[in-house]
């Protein structure tokens, strides 16, 4: 069956169609990026606004390039739990005029169970149960996937995302807008030991995580040299503030693997894309005798092909909603079902 | 030409079907917070009242706004998917027009007002009727009702759901009662549908993948921006 995926829950418009939640013939995504740098982040009003110009645009670019019209679809998944609401009403919208007027099932999807496919398109073979590390700009979660549909809130960040923490350090360092990219690059020229910033929650036992003081320490550390004008070693900077983003994200992940006796590891969400962290968590895990697994790159970022792959799932098990879905713009994952 | 018109962009939504210069069903309901909830389910019900199917639509109309951003966003979604899923043409209807073209029996000129939702801010604009039609007079108004009355010059029906209180303030502005008249009313489906179906017959379709709202004022933060950038060229 061919699904067609509407994700629209923060700034990126996206439609997908895929195969039976596994083969992605078309991931279309329409970035705001221009709006992002002009303003430095995500207006919800403006990002809403856009994703109403581009939502139809965006859905027919997936069909076209997937070699399908409408008639071919057989069901629409649509990201209808966690995120912006006026974003998220863009795509429910028209997912449920699509369901409406091509009578076929619709299912909402909760972002970041998402998020936890995206890494099963790319690796089918991740064993269940896992812990999933969700990591982007607007969450941090770790998550034990008992089976598939079947989750638990390990947990999460108690401020900053850590993909908001790259952002938020770039912009400090008038780096630009992402921050985790341009983080990354500068990073590799960088020696990761030259400053040693706090590691927030490390020691602690609980599995929640909090970067907004690793952001002050870096802010109050250099903001007296900005402000004389001096030139700072952005290269060590970048270095070092990653390592020790990377080191607490690794080290929260092994302690829920160790509490929760798996042997597996999936790491989603944008700052996945990140290549210390990939690099540390390959190293750590191979000599610990951890699979650990990561989406390809372009599923790592919001996309609408891993919502269809989450909305197949459910509507296996015999979900799907009904013409008065509404959006829920905070909600646990764990609640499914019913909205 | 079979027409649906919806229109979801104050507190009342609407959904009506027309065929020709025939009403064949209309519908509005409250709907503050939860356009999204319920608009799609009430459009298959006016559907069925009339006695049709979706297939059997011809065209598609949309109130454009201006009015509630959230409700816009969702009438406007949906109107556009209906269209490209159907392979049908869509025509969006400013919401003011709708408004005006309800009292166009009226004598004298007509000023649709619609609440912008924050603080004392309207949206308005003057329409004269001809033949039937109504055509707008002048650049749409945003500001508050003090500002609106100032450009009063001549007898004038009023025209929204708050319309009458609107008035009494002209009124009081204007110190000449006779020539204020009001209508409180919301914009119906059908008279979407029906000015649509006027646009649509003519050839006069919006392109279904670009049809935006019609949202009048910037967003906040887009004014805020605006304004810091103006503020920061004016020191430099």
């Amino acid at each position: 069956m061919f699904v067609l995926g509407i994700e629209t829950s923060c700034d990126e418009t996206a439609a997908a169609l895929v195969t039976d939640g596994k083969v992605v013939l078309s991931n279309k995504i329409a970035t705001q990026l221009d709006l992002l740098q002009k303003f430095g982040g995500v207006v919800p009003e403006i990002a809403a606004r856009r994703h109403t110009e581009l939502i139809v645009y965006v859905i027919k670019e997936a069909l076209d390039s997937a070699g399908k019209t409408l008639a071919d679809v057989g069901a629409i998944a649509v990201t209808s739990k966690q995120g912006l609401i006026g974003c998220l009403l863009v795509g429910v919208a028209a997912a449920k005029s699509l369901s409406y007027s091509l009578r076929i099932p619709l299912i909402g999807v909760h972002h970041i169970e998402g998020h936890i496919f995206a890494n099963l398109l790319s690796n089918p073979q991740i064993p269940m149960p896992h812990i999933c590390l969700t990591v982007s700009g607007g969450h941090t979660m770790l998550v034990y996937v008992q089976d598939y549909c079947q989750y638990e809130l390990l947990g999460s960040t108690l401020d900053d995302a850590a993909g908001e923490a790259f952002d938020k350090i770039a912009k400090f360092l008038d780096l630009g807008f992402p921050g985790g990219p341009v983080i990354d690059k500068l990073a590799v020229r960088g020696n990761r030991k030259a400053f040693n910033f706090p590691r927030p929650l490390l020691k602690a036992k609980t599995l929640d995580f909090s970067f907004s003081g690793l952001k002050t320490a870096i802010i109050n550390a250099f903001k007296h040299r900005i402000a004389n004008g001096e030139t700072l070693p952005l290269e060590d900077i970048a270095a070092s503030f990653q390592e020790a983003i990377v080191d607490v994200l690794v080290s929260k992940t092994l302690h829920a693997v160790l509490q929760r006796k798996v042997s597996a590891i999936s790491v989603t969400g944008g700052v996945s894309a990140n290549r210390r962290l990939r690099e540390v968590f390959r190293e750590t895990c191979r000599q610990k005798g951890i699979e650990v697994f990561f989406p390809e790159l372009s599923f790592c970022t919001d996309n609408a092909a891993m919502i269809a792959a989450a909305g197949y799932a459910r509507l296996k098990l015999g979900e799907a909603d009904d013409l008065n879905l509404n959006v829920i713009p905070n909600v646990p994952l764990e609640v499914q079902g019913g909205s | 030409m079979k027409v649906l018109g919806i229109d979801t962009s104050g507190y009342a939504n609407a959904v009506g079907v027309i065929d020709d210069n025939q009403v064949l069903a209309d519908f509005t309901f409250e709907a503050r917070n939860d356009s999204l909830e319920k608009i799609v389910a009430n459009i298959d019900f006016v559907l069925k009242k009339a006695g049709l199917s979706l297939e059997d639509i011809e065209g598609f109309g949309v109130g454009l706004g201006p009015g509630s951003w959230t409700g816009i966003k969702v009438g406007v979604t949906v109107g556009k998917i209906l269209a490209f899923s159907t392979n049908k043409p869509v025509s969006g209807v400013p919401t003011l027009e709708v408004l005006a073209y309800q009292a166009r029996n009226m004598p004298g000129l007509i000023c649709p007002i619609i609440n912008a939702g924050a603080g004392d801010t309207i949206y308005a604009a003057f329409y004269r009727t001809k033949d039937g039609t109504v055509s707008r007079a002048g650049e749409y108004y945003v500001g508050d009702i003090q500002g609106l009355a100032e450009m009063v010059k001549e007898p004038t029906v009023f025209i929204g759901a708050e319309a009458q209180a609107y008035s009494r303030l002209i009124n009081q502005a204007l110190g000449s009662p006779d020539d204020i008249r009001a209508i409180e009313d919301v914009p119906r489906g059908s008279v979407v549908a029906l000015l649509a179906a006027t646009c649509l017959e003519r050839g006069e379709n919006d392109d279904v993948l670009s049809l935006t709202p019609l949202y009048l004022k910037e967003s906040t933060a887009k004014a805020f921006i605006n304004r810091y950038s103006r503020s920061v060229q004016a020191k430099g």
